[in-house]
């Protein structure tokens, strides 16, 4: 392992050959399984085939009442209001927590208690509250989001070197004027690191949520793969769910390094 | 996640600050009193008064509700989250370090993991429901691929995160192999591997409760979604706060044991 670091370049070949060597055994294992050999039953695991055919389907004809892309469309749409709000609050909440210790003092025990409660947990009461409606999954994802945008502001301006502010009081900035040009650009890299968790936390506990209840979205349509036997179905929901999470993800990767660029490299560890 | 270490870094003395934490506790609670009791703002079948609350959990940790009391619901979520977590464990904790080891072996199982990250664990649960069944072995196995992946990134990092030099060091010096493995490279993978098993509880629970939510016959997730159902509100509100409890209890007590284990590096331990 320790010879592999020193020469990047040339690891990359086999690593790539091997994944795509690995990957491409599996697929044929399944191939083999379900359709060539007919080892297991289709509907307890589908072929490639059967599952690239139900997609077609999904995306053709509407399935428990909407096509593929209605129901990710719904479960997008959800989504972003969730995250939208939990980036609009969660961040100048979570700045104002490390500005000021006294309202972090207060706030925090709060915080911690509602905190340790999983997102999915809120579902039956947000059913209650607010029926099974747009509302009760948008504030499912807000409730999976909030905590990370919260806590990474928190720490961004927390980390930021008093000599900094100090530095800019000196100079002549005003309180504000500090916070905004001085302690905020040094912070933002911690809380867009925050936004991507929360982004990512938020995607998961929609789908939790609408698993649990909800009559659109891909975990909707993950649920009337299960009621209705159909395993191909269920396939499909979840690599959708997946796509469009690592989608979600990559774009947010892409949009910090070009509004970000002083942001600190991550170490990849491969 | 990992702002605990300077979360309670402030300018504050602790009386003070514990003061003001109770203080605004305390106005929460009669708040929440004033709104239901007294104003009756709140019908109780939206929030029910703080004492309905209490007075609920005291009546459900000794009569049955659902088949069991209080404690035989936790014994069973507890007992699914454990089975699922340590499960979990024995596989991840091994085939990270094997990965950090052989790069062959990581160049072929880890675009396995790479295609299987993005998936939330949650959505596995239909898949495990209808082809395990709605008994335990889909609760603990869809607990399994929740806890897995921080148990083997973690694993894996662990001795990725061994510096060379440390060991050449300690080679120089003259200690011997087995002195290395236990006093160089344990010691600091350690708080890594410590962080990945408590990253792996906390997602485990929380993947635990969806479940149950979905398919079970006891457990506390199966408890709020009934009481939900029935319009419980109060059991409702007690399953939601034992949930949040055990989850805390879970994050403080792997955070003790990190201590113990590992009190040279408790804070790099929490990246």
């Amino acid at each position: 392992m320790n010879s592999a670091a020193s020469h990047g370049p040339r690891r990359v070949a086999p690593a790539l050959l091997y994944g795509t060597l690995t990957l491409a055994a599996l697929l044929c294992a399944w191939m083999l399984a379900t359709s060539a050999l007919g080892l297991v039953d289709a509907r307890v695991l589908p072929s490639p085939a059967g599952v690239l055919a139900r997609a077609a389907t999904l995306i053709a004809t509407p399935f428990s009442g909407a096509t593929l892309a209605g129901h990710a469309l719904a479960s997008l749409h959800r989504w972003i209001i969730g995250v939208a709000c939990a980036i609009a609050i969660g961040i100048p909440v979570g700045v104002l927590l490390a500005w000021l210790p006294p309202v972090r003092a207060a706030v925090a025990p709060l915080f911690e208690l509602l905190r340790f409660i999983p997102p999915f947990a809120w579902v039956p009461i947000a059913v209650l509250w607010f029926g099974a409606s747009t509302t009760t999954q948008a504030l499912v994802v807000f409730i999976a989001a909030f905590p990370a945008c919260v806590i990474n502001a928190q720490l961004g301006v927390s980390q930021v070197d008093p000599i900094l502010p100090r530095a800019a009081k000196a100079l002549g900035a005003g309180s504000l004027a500090t916070l905004l040009r001085v302690v905020m650009p040094v912070a933002a890299p911690s809380a867009f690191t925050g936004v991507r968790i929360a982004v990512s936390n938020g995607w998961m506990a929609l789908v939790g949520a609408e698993l649990i209840v909800g009559k659109q979205g891909l975990g909707f349509l993950i649920s009337q793969g299960q009621n209705n036997d159909s395993v191909a179905t269920i396939f499909v929901g979840i690599i959708a769910i997946g796509v469009l999470g690592a989608l979600i993800d990559v774009v947010l990767q892409r949009a910090q390094a070009r509004m970000l660029p002083w942001t600190p490299p991550v170490a990849e560890g491969l | 996640m990992t702002a605990r270490a300077s979360w309670w870094r402030g300018d504050l003395s602790t009386r003070r600050r514990l003061a003001i934490s109770c203080f605004a506790l305390a106005v929460f609670v009669g708040a929440w009193w004033i709104v239901t009791g007294p104003l009756a703002l709140a019908s109780p079948l939206f929030l029910p008064s703080p004492q309905e609350v209490a007075g609920t959990l005291v009546r459900m940790s000794v009569e049955p509700y659902l088949g069991s009391t209080l404690w035989g619901h936790i014994g069973a979520s507890l007992s699914v989250v454990m089975s699922g977590w340590l499960l979990a464990g024995l596989v991840g904790l091994p085939l990270g370090i094997a990965m950090a080891w052989w790069r062959r072996l990581r160049w072929i199982v880890f675009p396995v993991f790479q295609l299987l990250r993005p998936v939330p664990p949650l959505a596995w649960i239909p898949l495990a429901i209808v082809w395990l069944g709605l008994g335990d072995a889909a609760r603990i196995s869809v607990v399994f691929i929740a806890a897995l992946v921080p148990w083997l990134m973690n694993s894996m990092q662990a001795v990725y995160s061994v510096d060379a030099l440390l060991v050449h060091a300690a080679r120089t010096l003259g200690a011997s192999e087995r002195q290395i493995l236990v006093r160089v490279v344990a010691r600091t993978a350690l708080p890594t591997l410590v962080a990945g098993a408590r990253i792996a509880l906390g997602n485990a629970w929380t993947t635990l409760i969806a479940a149950e939510l979905l398919a079970a016959s006891s457990g506390l997730g199966y408890i709020a979604l009934n009481a939900a159902r029935t319009l419980e509100t109060g059991v409702l509100l007690v399953a939601m706060g034992i949930i949040g409890l055990l989850g805390a209890l879970f994050s403080v007590g792997m955070r003790q044991a990190a201590r113990a284990l590992a009190p040279w590096s408790v804070r790099s331990g929490d990246e």
